[in-house]
């Protein structure tokens, strides 16, 4: 059996998440059991997906690169993910794969 | 004499380390975020400081407290006052920052000794700055190496070029921010740079901006009707800065994938004036090689004028070698070919070709470290004294600090917060916590007496995080680097964790069975819940008494579905379908178990769009009697196996155990087997109790030894199976995937320590390796031969003499896939399956595969 390279499930993974935030955006439940799905074979042949979106800026975490909007505070949330947050589970734990590409604002 | 090794590509826009080690360099990964180059960026936040990636983010924020691009002031006398810290910063301490951070890259190594990268244009002043940087990072010995030389080492090494001598190269280098271009000369087996040129304003960022201006904001406003042009650069307006960001972020994207792609589109939704719009805007490869025309134009109108200034043609350029990100781009590659007409070389990694060619030139380079004897001297002069001094003060600092750590060692929180007591000669010590999995990195802050830092938590993970303490030269020491884990999910107080494993009752089609599939694993925390994608492993026709049987169990998931306590179960029969069901349609199963224990489960059949949901009282037992006849079956199946075995091996005392399962079986056999569907008394929970009870008994039967004699024949069988397997002549990929699914499962079913189980595997690989046999050509020709001498005793003897004559015409054609086909059709004739081993008839199961 071919081993496939992350990359190409990393750039699967992207597409999954873009179609999820578009379907989301639309209300269209009829997908969401096939996206379910997707997400489960993901999470289930080692990968972890997490979308910060709605969480407090932090500047001490290094799983998203963010674009600051407006006047730096501290209570600046993460208001668009472009790209998600990709882990990738190995024997040794968790390892970051892809950090998520963010938009930070007031 | 020590060897340097070390190389590192101190850049304007970002930095590189790489090792020569083994005849190879390799590049080290930041160890935060795990990326090769490390965002030449230092940022000073109220209270730490950060580097890199994250310092980046501040950039166009906080410019007062931020730098970038500082190596083009090196040398200089300007500094920069830094508010948050209200100090002054100079470019070499800046740089040196970055040093010492790339330095950090490198794990389980001091760094004493390192090649760094220095532009063409570097003067001396310049050069002498950048090695008081690496002083101050604790690099003591460092070697400058120009960049365009490295880069060419770092292509000679690759491409074995016979004799240089005499020739000159261009060294072409067009990065994220700036451009180079130097023409080379190798001269008396030495190389040197002969001239150069660049513009430190020139870079792929204005490329992208390009992208921007030309091809998406017309589009844009196009789509929307307003002006965004004049508000998009605009950093006072939130909506179009945000909008920038996303675009600018995109238009990278787009040219990136038409490196490689004619045409991509730009697709996103913005929302401008409370109003959304979905953009999808097509780019072409072609618009881009019209737009950045101009720009690449620029940067080979400066390659020429080096040429020229030194009255070299084309023709007397041997070679061209590419560096930085921009030159992956195709335009670039495709009008320097047109208008210069040097052949291009594409044998480096333009992004990490000058950090490779300074491992080069360190893999040569040697230093006299300052732990190794020196030469006697006969005066001692100023150095000596100042080095002696240093030893001194050295020594005097080591610190005598003690920390004390404060933290839960579990949390059900996003962030757990951790409280550091420290005593001792802190003062001027810095610290930093990282998380092993690269996705935190508090940044760099001063050690005080107390410090309280509030760490990101991965959600249900083993979050495992390291402490290093700096000296005040910025150096780790070591011995104070304190590693510590807080688990996420696990364990905690509030949750009750679960006492036994929950699993679904699963078909085991290839050995006639069911087995345990866990959902939910022991000491797992309440409420759980998890959906299982299963699949239907027989068809049921819609109205028919078949059924598909959801058997939910606690217990063992390394154990037989028969030993296990059903907490829920529900049946789904023919008559409750609105269409037929296909073997292999798919079956979403959703559990969840709140905190008081009460399971529910939704089941949703793919294929009629059904969905059943059932809430099972943990009390309420559930039993389906032609399940129980079957779970009978297997079980006394399975210890007449065990006995046969347990007499083979003249085990008395697992053969008496043996034969009085088999008589407490025997005793409820005739009433269990002749129980119908309708009845309603409570025998069947009697008996079903009765061989949970026999089940587990004979699970724990069979001792160490027993186990270990197992485990062998397993191992023994599966070395025999791989070779047969090799042997194969057809359906190779297909054994072997196979032999790769048993071999997965290996270690939980030896961790079982369960007779029946370990059995059942050496069952599957026996079949697996009667398969492997069947599809070899020998083994085949000597079931040929064996049923051909024995036709006369066929049952159907007309039918085996016809498919005899077709197999040997087929061996005489050597149509070996059709000799096959017959002497399988032989075998089942013969023995009513292709197969001689043992096949349960009618198996039902669950339906669950």
């Amino acid at each position: 059996m071919k081993v496939m390279d992350n990359s190409f499930l990393v750039a699967l993974i992207n597409q999954i998440y873009e179609m999820e935030t578009k379907l989301g955006e639309l209300s269209i439940d009829a997908l969401d059991r096939n996206l379910r799905k997707l997400n489960n074979l993901i999470e289930e042949n080692g990968f972890v997906v997490r979308n910060p979106l709605g969480e407090t800026y932090n500047e001490t975490r290094t799983d998203y690169e963010a674009n600051l909007v407006g006047i730096i505070s501290k209570h600046m949330k993460i208001t668009k993910v472009i790209k998600p947050i990709i882990y990738q589970k190995s024997n040794d734990g968790l390892q970051l794969l892809q950090k998520a590409i963010v938009i930070a604002e007031n | 004499m020590k060897t340097v090794k070390i190389g590192i590509d101190l850049g304007t826009t970002n930095s590189l380390i790489g090792k020569f080690e083994g005849e190879r360099v390799q590049i080290f990964k930041n160890p935060v975020g795990f990326r090769d180059t490390l965002p030449s960026v230092v940022a000073f936040r109220p209270d730490r400081t950060l580097i890199g990636d994250k310092a980046k983010e501040f950039l166009t924020k906080d410019p007062v407290n931020v730098f970038s691009s500082f190596k083009r002031k090196m040398g200089t006398e300007e500094k920069f006052y830094v508010t948050n810290i209200d100090q002054n910063m100079t470019p070499i301490e800046l740089s040196s920052m970055i040093l010492k951070e790339l330095c950090k890259f490198v794990k389980d190594e001091d760094v004493s000794a390192a090649v760094i990268t220095i532009p063409a244009s570097f003067d001396s002043m310049q050069s002498a700055a950048t090695i008081k940087a690496a002083h101050l990072a604790g690099i003591k010995h460092p070697f400058l190496l120009q960049e365009p030389i490295a880069a060419s080492l770092a292509f000679f090494n690759e491409t074995k070029v016979d004799d240089l001598d005499g020739k000159h190269w261009l060294v072409y280098d067009f990065g994220g921010g700036t451009f180079d271009v130097a023409l080379v000369k190798a001269d008396d087996s030495s190389l040197k740079i002969v001239d150069h040129q660049g513009n430190n304003f020139l870079g792929g960022i204005d490329l992208d901006n390009l992208m921007l201006k030309e091809l998406i904001i017309p589009q844009l406003e196009k789509i929307t009707g307003l002006s965004i042009m004049e508000n998009v650069f605009d950093n006072n307006n939130r909506q179009y800065e945000k909008m920038y960001f996303m675009l600018a972020y995109l238009a990278e994207e787009a040219k990136k994938e038409l490196s490689q792609m004619e045409e991509t589109s730009i697709d996103t939704e913005l929302e401008l004036n409370g109003q959304f719009y979905d953009i999808s805007i097509p780019i072409t490869r072609s618009q881009l090689d019209t737009i950045f025309r101009d720009k690449i134009d620029e940067t080979i109108h400066l390659t020429k004028l080096v040429m020229e200034n030194n009255r070299l043609s084309a023709l007397d350029i041997s070679a061209l070698i590419l560096v930085g990100g921009s030159t992956y781009l195709p335009q670039v590659k495709s009008q320097l070919t047109e208008q210069l007409g040097i052949t291009i070389n594409h044998k480096i990694d333009p992004t990490t070709a000058v950090a490779v060619g300074a491992a080069y030139y360190a893999a040569n380079k040697t230093y006299i470290a300052s732990d190794e004897p020196k030469a006697p001297k006969d005066e001692i002069d100023d150095d000596d004294i100042k080095a002696l001094l240093d030893d001194e003060s050295t020594l005097s600092a080591k610190p005598s600090i003690e920390i004390e750590y404060s933290y839960n060692k579990t949390s059900r929180d996003a962030e757990e917060v951790l409280i550091m007591r420290v005593e001792g000669t802190y003062e001027g010590h810095s610290y930093r916590i990282t998380r092993k999995d690269g996705g935190y990195d508090s940044g760099i802050s001063n050690l005080k007496s107390k410090v309280t830092e509030f760490l990101p938590l991965m959600t249900s993970f083993n979050n495992i995080f390291e402490c290093q303490i700096y000296d005040t030269s910025g150096k780790e020491v070591p011995e104070l680097t304190k590693q510590f884990d807080i688990l996420h999910g696990k364990f905690a107080i509030e949750g009750q964790p679960l006492p036994h494993d929950i699993c679904l009752e699963v078909d085991d089609l290839e050995n006639s069975t069911t087995k345990m599939n866990a959902i939910f694993e022991r000491n797992a925390l309440l409420p759980l819940k998890r959906t299982l994608y299963k699949e239907a492993s027989k068809t049921i026709t819609k109205g028919s008494k078949e059924s598909i049987l959801i058997n939910i169990l606690e217990g063992d998931q390394y154990s037989r579905p028969t030993s296990n306590t059903t907490i829920g179960f529900l049946e789904i029969e023919g008559s409750n379908l609105t269409s037929d069901i296909i073997k292999g349609s798919d079956i979403e199963i959703e559990f969840h178990i709140d905190e008081s224990r009460v399971l529910t489960v939704n089941i949703y059949i793919v294929m009629t769009q059904q969905e059943f949901k059932s809430v099972f009282n943990l009390s309420e037992k559930k039993i389906n009697i032609s399940r129980l006849k079957e779970q009978f079956t297997t079980l006394e199946s399975d210890l007449f196996k065990s006995l046969r075995d347990f007499k083979m091996r003249e085990d008395d005392i697992m053969v008496m155990k043996i034969e009085y399962f088999l008589k407490e079986l025997r005793n409820i056999k005739s009433e269990l087997l002749s129980l119908k569907e309708s009845d309603r008394s409570d025998r069947k929970y009697i008996f079903a109790e009765k061989l949970s009870q026999i089940s587990k008994e004979s699970d724990k039967m069979g001792g160490n030894e027993t186990i270990a004699l197992l485990i062998e024949e397993y191992l023994k069988l599966k070395d025999n199976v791989w070779v047969n397997i090799q042997g194969a002549d057809f359906e190779k990929d297909s054994l072997v995937t196979q032999f790769k699914k048993i071999e997965t499962t290996e270690e939980s079913f030896m961790k079982s320590k369960n007779v029946s189980i370990i059995n059942a595997k050496i069952d599957a690989l026996e079949n697996l390796d009667w398969n492997a046999r069947m599809n070899s050509i020998g083994t085949l020709m000597y079931y040929f031969v064996m049923l051909k001498g024995h036709s006369a005793e066929a049952s159907n003897k007309k039918e085996m003499e016809y498919v005899i004559k077709v197999a040997e015409q087929a061996k005489e054609k050597e149509n070996y896939a059709e000799f096959r086909k017959n002497v399988h059709y032989m075998l089942n004739l013969a023995f009513g399956s292709s197969s001689p081993q043992k096949q349960m008839p009618n198996f039902k199961g669950t339906g669950i595969g």
